[in-house]
């Protein structure tokens, strides 16, 4: 299997509370290591990547966070800003047209025009040149937001290119939808846990980012999975120990539904799963970003 | 009988919204709140937004729709209790709803033009708060029909807390906003709503519609016209929304997972409830992570030297994931003093079932504790 690193675009989405913003930053910390310049992007959230790397929140201007590795939280207001400016050229003539109210009101009910220029933003870095002709960033690591708004945030692109009627913004759709349906561009990374809820919305995400926004899911990433550690025998010679069996059982049992789940996204995917242990470290920070970043070494560089 | 303060919720609130991050178990918490309370008499309803599909199994559903659908007594059986009150079950079809609440508030004539409004089609399903607004508003629809004593809401995830508390206030925004009113004030004297929108309003409008492109703006003050025949009980209704947030009545329960890492978006959350007058109930910490016993030590010790070394292995594993929740849970406790705090304990598998949902209830309510 070819690496990630043949794409420039890597987007990680996944079920709330599974670990996106760890892959992403573990994906991020390895891209940037093999030497790509690589900027790491959350959406208007509570950042984390730069607090699991342990360095100053970046905010939202581009921040190099150490060698290789930027990072950046894309924010609405800041965004529409920066596109308005694009647009209309001079900061005058933007404070008169945006600091408006009426406009204001108006942007607002613009459907997906929030989302457009958020997505913008991240493709104008794609695109984004050094004066020596290099792409600035080699490598963008997308933190996307949870399934159900990952979807309509990537397929505003399609969506405004369906429906708003000829003018600036169905142009800026077209061209950014040009870029995230490339395969050679884009690659989608699904991050599940290894139970019910979770697998199910990675099997969605999937349909969904095929058959609406046309990206194609490059593997899967089974996060906080547990390893086989009790044979059946274990757990019969545990049985005159009830507190002790109940903890082997459910040991056990995690252990099952790993391999369930793993087989699972296989199955539905037609993609890799790269499974990446539960870690038990006291903190969660930089450490643990190291090690989820050893578990994904293959997905990374490729198999040798 | 009950020890906490889910007791008293359970047996006088009328409306119950479960609020927390994606993937923390609020599905779960909604629906073992509607079965107990049913179990202890009061007709419930557990509204839920995406539930697992073995969720409404487990409920004797074979699946849930958006109609209110009653769970038959024997999906109670292998908890050996009868509901002494009926418990009901239903999905949100959020686009449904939508629909449905314009069919009733919008002029006959007027319907079919708002539904095919790609603006419309934006309020009901882009527009951040639209998907909580929804909700809410079929709650407070359910609430004034009245059939139910209690109605438990579980909530879409949002990506922010904001966009649920603020939803009803920004559909109000949307009908009322005085701009709105400016620009259409001419139009709507001359009877039709023309170019004259853009001439009049001058090189502001004309810069704008260099983002947007004139014939979005024309669109957008058009769909703003047809929708202005329904503002009076589209108005009403948000302000009753409004209002059920903030009555005595109805009660917040935030649930959150244990873990550190995710105790900002919980206190983050209760913050706003704060700030926004709303009653939080109680704080609902789930699947925490036991801490092993002394016992449990000194029993693994016994076991030969292979099995004593996984079990160790494993207890080892688990205190360090204890420890953590220890830490979350302070740490939120410590934000937000003087609301009860709950903590449901991980059970072996994930809670799909009708007994792990009693489970669950009987530490929601204190019956069992850590």
């Amino acid at each position: 299997m070819a690496g990630l690193l043949d794409k420039r675009l890597w987007v990680v989405s996944g079920k709330g509370g599974v670990g996106k913003s760890t892959v992403a930053a573990a994906l991020a910390l390895r891209s940037a290591r093999a030497g790509r310049r690589t900027l790491v992007c959350e959406v208007n959230t509570q950042e984390r990547i730069s607090r699991f790397l342990e360095h100053p929140a970046a905010g939202p201007e581009v921040t190099l966070l150490e060698e290789n590795l930027w990072a950046v939280d894309v924010r609405p207001q800041e965004a529409m800003r920066e596109y308005g400016l694009m647009v209309l050229r001079f900061e005058a003539l933007y404070k008169t047209v945006f600091e408006n109210r009426l406009v204001r009101y108006f942007l607002r009910f613009i459907p997906s025009l929030q989302e457009l220029v958020l997505l913008g933003k991240i493709m104008y870095h794609l695109q984004e040149k050094l004066p020596d002709g290099r792409w600035r960033f080699d490598t963008i690591v997308l933190d996307a937001p949870a399934t159900g708004h990952a979807i309509s945030f990537l397929s505003v692109p399609h969506v405004l290119v369906q429906t708003v009627p000829q003018g600036p913004m169905s142009r800026e759709a077209q061209k950014m939808r040009d870029l995230l349906v490339d395969p050679a561009v884009t690659a989608a990374v699904l991050v599940a846990l290894p139970e019910e809820m979770p697998v199910n919305e990675a099997l969605e995400l999937h349909a969904a980012l095929k058959d609406k926004v046309h990206i194609r899911t490059h593997a899967a990433v089974l996060n906080q999975a547990i390893p086989e550690r009790f044979t059946e025998a274990d757990l019969e010679a545990l049985a005159g120990h009830p507190e002790l069996h109940r903890v082997a059982k459910a040991n056990h049992d995690r252990a099952s539904l790993t391999v369930l789940a793993g087989t699972k996204l296989e199955r539905n995917l037609h993609a890799p799963v790269f499974n990446v242990p539960r870690l038990y470290l006291p903190t969660f920070g930089r450490d643990a970003i190291e090690q989820v970043m050893g578990h994904l070494e293959a997905l990374v560089m490729g198999e040798k | 009988m009950s020890t906490t303060a889910l007791g008293p919720a359970l047996a006088r609130k009328r409306v119950l919204i479960c609020v927390g991050s994606g993937g923390v178990g609020k599905t779960t918490v909604a629906a073992t709140l509607a079965l107990r309370a049913a179990v202890d008499g009061r007709d419930s309803l557990v509204c839920t937004i995406d539930p697992a599909k073995r969720l409404a199994n487990s409920l004797g559903l074979s699946a849930l729709g958006n109609a209110e659908t009653q769970v038959p007594a024997s999906a109670l059986e292998p908890l050996g209790v009868t509901a002494r009150a009926s418990l009901h079950a239903m999905m949100l079809d959020m686009k449904q709803t939508w629909d449905d609440l314009i069919t009733r508030v919008a002029p006959p004539e007027q319907r079919e033009r708002i539904l095919a409004n790609r603006f419309y089609q934006s309020l009901s399903t882009a527009l951040a708060g639209s998907q909580e607004y929804i909700a809410m508003e079929k709650v407070w629809e359910l609430r004034r029909k009245g059939e139910y004593e209690l109605v438990v809401l579980d909530t879409p995830p949002t990506a922010h807390a904001l966009d649920f508390l603020d939803a009803p206030n920004r559909v109000l925004d949307f009908l009322d906003n005085e701009a709105a009113k400016w620009l259409l004030a001419p139009a709507l004297k001359a009877g039709k709503l023309g170019m004259s929108l853009f001439n009049r309003s001058g090189y502001v409008l004309r810069a704008l519609s260099k983002f947007t492109g004139t014939e979005m703006l024309q669109e957008l003050s058009s769909f703003m016209l047809s929708l202005s025949g329904m503002n009076e009980g589209f108005r009403e209704r948000a302000r009753g929304v409004r209002a059920l947030l903030e009555d005595a009545s109805t009660g917040f329960v935030l649930v959150t997972s244990p873990h550190p890492e995710r105790m900002d978006e919980a206190i983050h959350f209760s913050t706003l409830l704060k700030q926004h007058r709303m009653e939080v109930v109680a704080l609902v910490v789930n699947r925490v992570h036991p801490l092993p016993t002394e016992a449990m030590w000194a029993d693994a010790a016994t076991l030969t030297p292979t099995r004593r070394a996984k079990v160790e292995e494993t207890l080892r594993e688990l205190q360090v994931l204890a420890e953590q929740d220890g830490r979350g849970i302070a740490q939120l406790q410590a934000a937000c003093p003087g609301i009860p705090l709950i903590q449901v304990p991980r059970f072996g598998l994930d809670v799909h079932d009708i007994t792990s949902l009693w489970q669950t209830g009987r530490f929601l309510l204190g019956d069992d504790t850590f």
